[in-house]
């Protein structure tokens, strides 16, 4: 699968602070890509980077198999949603989206029906006439991600994109991500592993301004040898799953036990005997997924906590 | 290239229709209006007061409105020779007594006004968009410079548009109140003072919007803007005073860099004045808008 973004050794220093070191990330064409990291890690200067906003130090970029950001190769191909950006606030919702589409190379014909079509998207259709300053909060950030999306870009950045909306703009938003996959490059920032989690096929983990790990998300989260069990109440009875099953390695992050099993068992074989234990210890299970949670993997990584029990 | 230059006038478009729709700028044509309005009402009250002083001195009937002697004045030989020593430059007094006197003033007030209300309207455009992040959702559509041209070209559009609006303001006001008003040449000459005035506040334009690109915070581009402004009228002064020979011609250099240096050719019509200055005062808006630019350029935003 070829690249839509690529970074090689990417140093961005401000002043005295590294704010990436070294960072290399290959986000493949037609993905969503999650990327997860804590505060400062460096996702958003990431992105402003890709997109010419900040220059970089030294390292390698490529967009869209062009080289690094130009005008002249990249506008009009790129969108982005910043983080903490004002539109102006004056200006009419309809007329901004205009004068935006219109910069991003939308002709004048198609300019309204796309207009129109991500108004209705992001529900704003009746405030188009509006101006910015009466919008809420939360609007103001859909409208941000409707001007991501003006002319159909193959690659759009999404800064925490779900920030601010109530739950149910934003499951609409992730329905809307989730129908463009394979037709466009979508990159995701988020602090909300359960977003990223939910929508992305493809996760790299940034931390001090490094790639940590990228992969898919199902190697990630290993769907195919590890499975989460969220109990509810009861002592977990570690004793007795390792005895009954001795090269399973044991994790627990809360009311969440995670197994990683290796490929002799199978995952019903590992339910059977796992599911006979906690209810014998009357341990409430209310929910059994396969592979971990990205947020499990994400704190494995970033402060490597030692399994309950060491595989013998 | 193409790219390019479609976003600048999708950008000095905007810039325009940006500028009409907030109320900031329609305070700034309001300014330009009652300004213009408000000085010429002074200047024909000033000319009514002088002229009823003049037929006092002389015996003769007091005029009920201003400009009946002034305009007698005007085309009299003695007070043409008068102000031709005066002047100094034979040629010139010619051309600007060729002049109704309220067109003179006009291009005199739009003149010493425009570059500040330029610097008011002017000097944090860039840096406003700076500060609120607003520029994060322009630059990755379209290049740095494309976007800033548009900008200068939308600014110089408003400003061109202001200059005709007082223009107006100021030749109705001579109707009403001027007798034997000259009014199509008082309107010919006003609108190419408007012409005049708009070349002569574009190199002010090129430092307001030079100066924005230097500030992330726009209170602080628009106080330099106004340092500028003085700065560049003390540098005209001092650098007319003080160049000479020798090491003194720095200040040549000093003058010709300065847009007040040109302003004297743009009271000439003639093509052998005119042109120079109006190369020099482009020239100049361009070195400053890209004295900004080369800084703007390499800024992280």
């Amino acid at each position: 699968m070829s690249s839509a973004l690529r970074f090689q050794g990417v140093v961005k220093n401000y002043g005295r602070l590294r704010a990436l070191d070294g960072l290399d990330l290959d986000v493949p064409q037609g993905s969503i890509f999650g990327l997860v990291g804590s505060n400062g890690a460096g996702k958003t200067t990431a992105m402003a980077i890709a997109l010419g906003l900040l220059r970089p130090g030294t390292g390698t970029l490529d967009i869209l198999g062009v080289g690094p950001f130009t005008p002249e190769q990249h506008a009009g191909r790129v969108a982005l949603l910043p983080q903490d950006s004002q539109f102006p606030p004056h200006a009419r919702i309809e007329e901004l989206l205009r004068f935006y589409g219109r910069l991003q190379g939308v002709t004048p014909e198609a300019i309204a029906p796309n207009i129109s079509e991500l108004l209705n998207w992001v529900h704003l259709a009746d405030r188009r006439r509006s101006p910015v300053r009466t919008l809420s909060h939360g609007m103001k950030r859909r409208l941000s991600i409707a001007q991501a999306f003006l002319g159909h870009p193959d690659l759009v950045l999404l800064d925490e994109p779900l920030n601010g909306l109530d739950p149910k703009e934003a499951a609409r938003v992730r329905d809307l991500i989730r129908e463009r996959r394979g037709r466009q490059t979508i990159v995701i920032s988020s602090h909300q592993l359960t977003d990223i989690e939910a929508l992305c096929d493809h996760v790299a983990f940034i931390e001090k301004g490094k790639l940590v790990r990228q992969d898919t998300l199902d190697k990630i989260v290993r769907r195919s040898h590890r499975v989460t069990y969220h109990i509810s109440s009861g002592t977990l009875p570690l004793a007795q799953l390792q005895a009954a099953l001795p090269d399973v390695e044991w994790e627990q992050h809360g009311n969440r036990v995670i197994a990683g099993f290796p490929t002799r068992y199978t995952t019903e074989e590992l339910n059977t005997a796992v599911l006979r234990i906690l209810l014998e210890a009357r341990v409430g299970v209310l929910e059994i997924r396969r592979g971990s949670d990205l947020e499990s993997e994400y704190l494995r990584l970033a402060a490597e906590p030692p399994p309950l029990l060491p595989p013998k | 290239m193409n790219r390019a230059l479609s976003t600048l006038g999708i950008v000095a478009g905007n810039e325009l229709s940006d500028s009409i729709r907030s109320r900031r700028v329609i305070v700034m044509f309001l300014l330009y209006l009652a300004g213009a309005m408000g000085a010429t009402a002074l200047f024909i009250t000033f000319l009514h007061s002088i002229e009823g002083e003049l037929v006092k001195t002389l015996g003769l009937d007091a005029p009920k409105d201003a400009g009946s002697v002034t305009a007698t004045l005007w085309k009299s030989r003695p007070f043409r020779d008068m102000l031709t020593g005066l002047i100094g430059e034979k040629k010139l007094a010619e051309t600007l007594l060729d002049v109704p006197p309220l067109a003179l003033f006009y291009g005199w007030l739009s003149c010493a006004f425009t570059p500040m209300l330029v610097m008011l309207t002017a000097s944090a455009r860039v840096s406003e968009e700076i500060a609120s992040g607003s520029i994060r959702y322009l630059m990755f559509r379209g290049g740095r410079a494309p976007w800033l041209l548009g900008k200068f070209a939308g600014q110089a559009a408003q400003m061109f548009i202001a200059l005709l609006l007082s223009a107006l303001g100021a030749w109705v006001i001579g109707w009403f109140r001027m007798t034997g008003y000259d009014g199509w040449p008082t309107a010919y000459h006003m609108l190419w003072f408007a012409v005049k005035a708009w070349l002569y506040a574009l190199p002010f334009l090129g430092l307001a919007l030079g100066i924005s690109q230097l500030c992330a915070l726009p209170n602080l581009a628009l106080a330099f803007g106004f340092m500028s402004l003085v700065a560049a009228s003390v540098l005209t002064s001092l650098s007319n005073w003080l160049a000479g020979e020798g090491w003194r011609r720095i200040w040549d250099l000093v003058n010709v860099l300065t847009p007040g240096a040109h302003r004297h050719a743009l009271w000439w019509n003639d093509a052998e004045h005119l042109l120079p200055a109006i190369v020099f005062l482009v020239t100049l808006a361009a070195l400053y808008l890209f004295a900004g630019y080369a800084r703007f350029a390499r800024r992280d935003l």
